[in-house]
């Protein structure tokens, strides 16, 4: 890996931990714009049969064991974080070898 | 802007899961093209911060907060196709883990969030190749504001056809409050994406713009 590289996912994985982890307990608790829209028309009790995940080990945006307050809000981010980081780093690498296999030149 | 459990009826959330998997799917097949060593860490790590983000509410009418999309940025700096990708698996993420949006809504969620926001982002990401001083960050400003509220209004439209609406509320009422509020909250997304754009530019041009090489050619490089 080059250094460019190692310095990239450095320094994007601190600002995500920074403002997933630190930044996001400071975030408003009004409902977000569609919510705040659907209390306002009427719109927010569900008439379809919906699914949600279970929510075993987060409830929404915090650690269960953790509890509300700043560390679960704080394992939330980071958790979060680094799923997102290795999902796509893996769908990335296992995509790139497919094409490069694909376009390897004939003997 | 996740549409929660229970909000959209059967046939809406299964065509909207059809076209985001239409999108997905064509979005992995050209992928591979467009991957490379310096575009996978970028592509990973703009998905962490996108997540990250996407966390912090911001205030923006009383009683009302509002949050990145994220889409749109990630469309100008990986284009379209790998900003699909990389949505899918944050509001994936979000809905699995988090709870946040229906599992049934998912399709709705990508459409909404991720392909349309990343294709409006893919149109200005031609403008970064050879950036203009004002207008550059004027167009991109105003294309993260558009996508912002081209999607809330898609919420809405999926919300009426799903029946979700009362029938007290006029589609036109329902698109006029929910825009209304999506205006501001794209006022702030314009601007975050010309100044994560120009930084992630600035510092990483490199991977953002990777001319496409081909395999024999980078051998004998």
């Amino acid at each position: 890996m080059t250094r460019y590289n190692r310095n990239t996912l450095i320094v994007g994985l601190a600002a995500a931990v920074v403002v997933g982890g630190v930044v996001s307990y400071f975030a408003s608790p009004h409902p977000d714009g569609l919510e705040k829209t659907q209390e306002d028309l009427g719109a927010d009790q569900p008439t379809h049969g919906g699914v949600e995940a279970p929510g075993v080990v987060f409830h929404e945006y915090t650690l269960r064991w953790f509890g509300e307050g700043f560390w679960g809000n704080a394992a939330a981010g980071v958790v979060g974080s680094l799923l997102v980081l290795g999902i796509v780093l893996v769908m990335g690498r296992v995509l790139r070898r497919g094409k490069a296999a694909a376009s390897e030149p004939r003997p | 802007m996740h549409i929660g459990p229970g909000f959209l009826s059967p046939p809406v959330w299964l065509g909207a899961a059809g076209i985001s998997g239409a999108a997905l799917a064509g979005s992995l097949a050209v992928a591979g093209r467009r991957l490379d060593d310096r575009k996978v860490p970028l592509m990973g790590v703009m998905g962490a911060f996108v997540f990250a983000a996407q966390m912090v509410n911001f205030p923006v009418l009383p009683g009302t907060s509002g949050h990145l999309g994220g889409g749109f940025l990630l469309g100008v700096l990986l284009g379209a196709p790998l900003a699909v990708i990389v949505m899918a698996s944050i509001l994936v993420v979000q809905a699995l883990v988090f709870q946040d949006g229906g599992v049934e809504a998912l399709g709705a969620n990508i459409l909404v969030m991720g392909v349309i926001p990343a294709v409006i982002g893919e149109g200005v990401r031609l403008l970064w190749r050879r950036p203009v001083p004002v207008l550059t960050d004027a167009v991109t400003f105003a294309g993260g504001l558009a996508s912002v509220v081209i999607g809330a209004t898609g919420v809405i439209l999926m919300l009426w056809m799903s029946g979700t609406l009362p029938g007290s509320v006029s589609l036109w009422q329902a698109v006029a409050a929910m825009d209304a509020v999506h205006l501001v909250i794209g006022v702030v997304e314009g601007a975050a994406s010309v100044a994560v754009a120009r930084y992630v530019l600035r510092v990483r041009r490199d991977a953002v713009f990777v001319e496409p090489v081909a395999r024999h050619e980078r051998a004998t490089a």
